[in-house]
């Protein structure tokens, strides 16, 4: 009986490493997103403490979906071809981290990469070489995404009025 | 290109914040927090800007209208920090981890338990800090200040949140005070 558990907490296990993969920023959009898309207009819709029209209501929980649709599209598309010229900077030898510079030269590697590399020298530096442009990439991606934002609001503030007049009925 | 990267990658400042990130994930899922708190911040600033060159919005009135932004903008971003910190400790992180993946097998644990920190503080701080509890706040808060400060009177537009529904002068006011 107590093989159902432990089949959920793998499966869990697995999403979670799968997830991983995508890197911080990523991530972050990803649940930005979601509760946009999801939570938000819930709250709007059943907000027991607003007093708004249901019409009113509805025109403003569809302006979210709406925008976290647009918003992670052009995120996505931007990061990932932000990601794609880091990664293609980065294997011709442009992007040098001192860090991993240090610890070719001093042997000193952080130990979480270590033990992570099972002690194999090479590997750890491959890691950490890997764990330091992942980290940049984020940095970066932050920067992107937050420049991105007055172009993507502008986008939506346009698109959503047409999606939300087709979708609500107006009873003014 | 590679004189804009190089003063970067080659900075102690950085250098030493990836060290952090990579010793520390508690550390690395706050960092995520705060560069998601960031976006939120610039946000907020925008819509304060927008605000005060409102035009529609009365002049007498919209220092306050503005400075409603502003305040729910930073109260907002303290509430967030304030959750997605606490999830991110290792006292909270171990015990989350212990009770969902005490039988689970991993590939690389390290790299899944750092980015269980980071998953869980933004769910916490971007997900049910931002768009549940500051939103159902928001309003009652806005109606509060609304009384104290305008004995009742109708304000054009208080935007006080993401997914606030405040009291508009019309619908466009309406959906721009719940832009987010």
């Amino acid at each position: 009986m107590k093989i159902a558990p432990i089949r959920t907490n793998q499966r869990l296990a697995n999403s979670l490493e799968k997830f991983s993969e995508q890197g911080g920023e990523k991530i972050a959009n990803y649940i930005n997103a979601a509760g946009k898309f999801a939570i938000a207009p819930l709250v709007i819709m059943y907000n027991p403490f607003t007093k708004e029209s249901k019409e009113n209501k509805e025109w403003a929980a569809i302006k979210q979906p709406v925008e976290a649709v647009i918003t992670l599209g052009a995120q996505l598309l931007s990061l990932n071809a932000l990601y794609k010229g880091i990664d293609k900077l980065a294997e011709k030898g442009k992007i040098k981290f001192k860090l991993v510079e240090d610890a070719i030269k001093t042997g000193e590697i952080p130990k979480p990469i270590l033990e992570t590399a099972r002690h194999n020298k090479e590997e750890a530096l491959n890691l950490l070489r890997k764990n330091c442009l992942d980290i940049f990439k984020d940095r970066i991606g932050t920067i992107l995404t937050i420049a991105l934002y007055v172009p993507v609001l502008a986008i939506s503030n346009r698109i959503f009025p047409k999606i939300a007049d087709w979708m609500v009925k107006d009873n003014d | 290109m590679t004189n804009i990267i190089s003063p970067i990658t080659q900075s102690k400042f950085f250098n030493n914040h990836l060290k952090r990130v990579i010793n520390d994930d508690a550390f690395a899922a706050k960092t995520i927090v705060v560069c998601s708190v960031m976006k939120d911040v610039f946000a907020y600033s925008v819509r304060y800007k927008t605000t005060m060159e409102n035009k529609k919005i009365p002049e007498k009135r919209r220092p306050f209208v503005a400075a409603m932004d502003l305040a729910s903008g930073i109260v907002t971003a303290i509430a967030q920090i304030a959750v997605g910190f606490s999830i991110a400790s290792p006292k909270i992180q171990n015990k989350l981890w212990n009770g969902l993946f005490k039988n689970a097998q991993f590939k690389d644990i390290a790299i899944a338990k750092k980015s269980f920190a980071t998953i869980l503080a933004l769910i916490g701080s971007g997900l049910i800090t931002e768009r549940i509890i500051v939103p159902l706040l928001a309003t009652p808060f806005a109606t509060f200040m609304e009384k104290k400060f305008f004995n009742g009177a109708h304000i054009p537009a208080v935007t006080t949140s993401h997914n606030n529904l405040s009291k508009p002068a019309s619908m466009q006011q309406f959906l721009k005070s719940s832009a987010g």
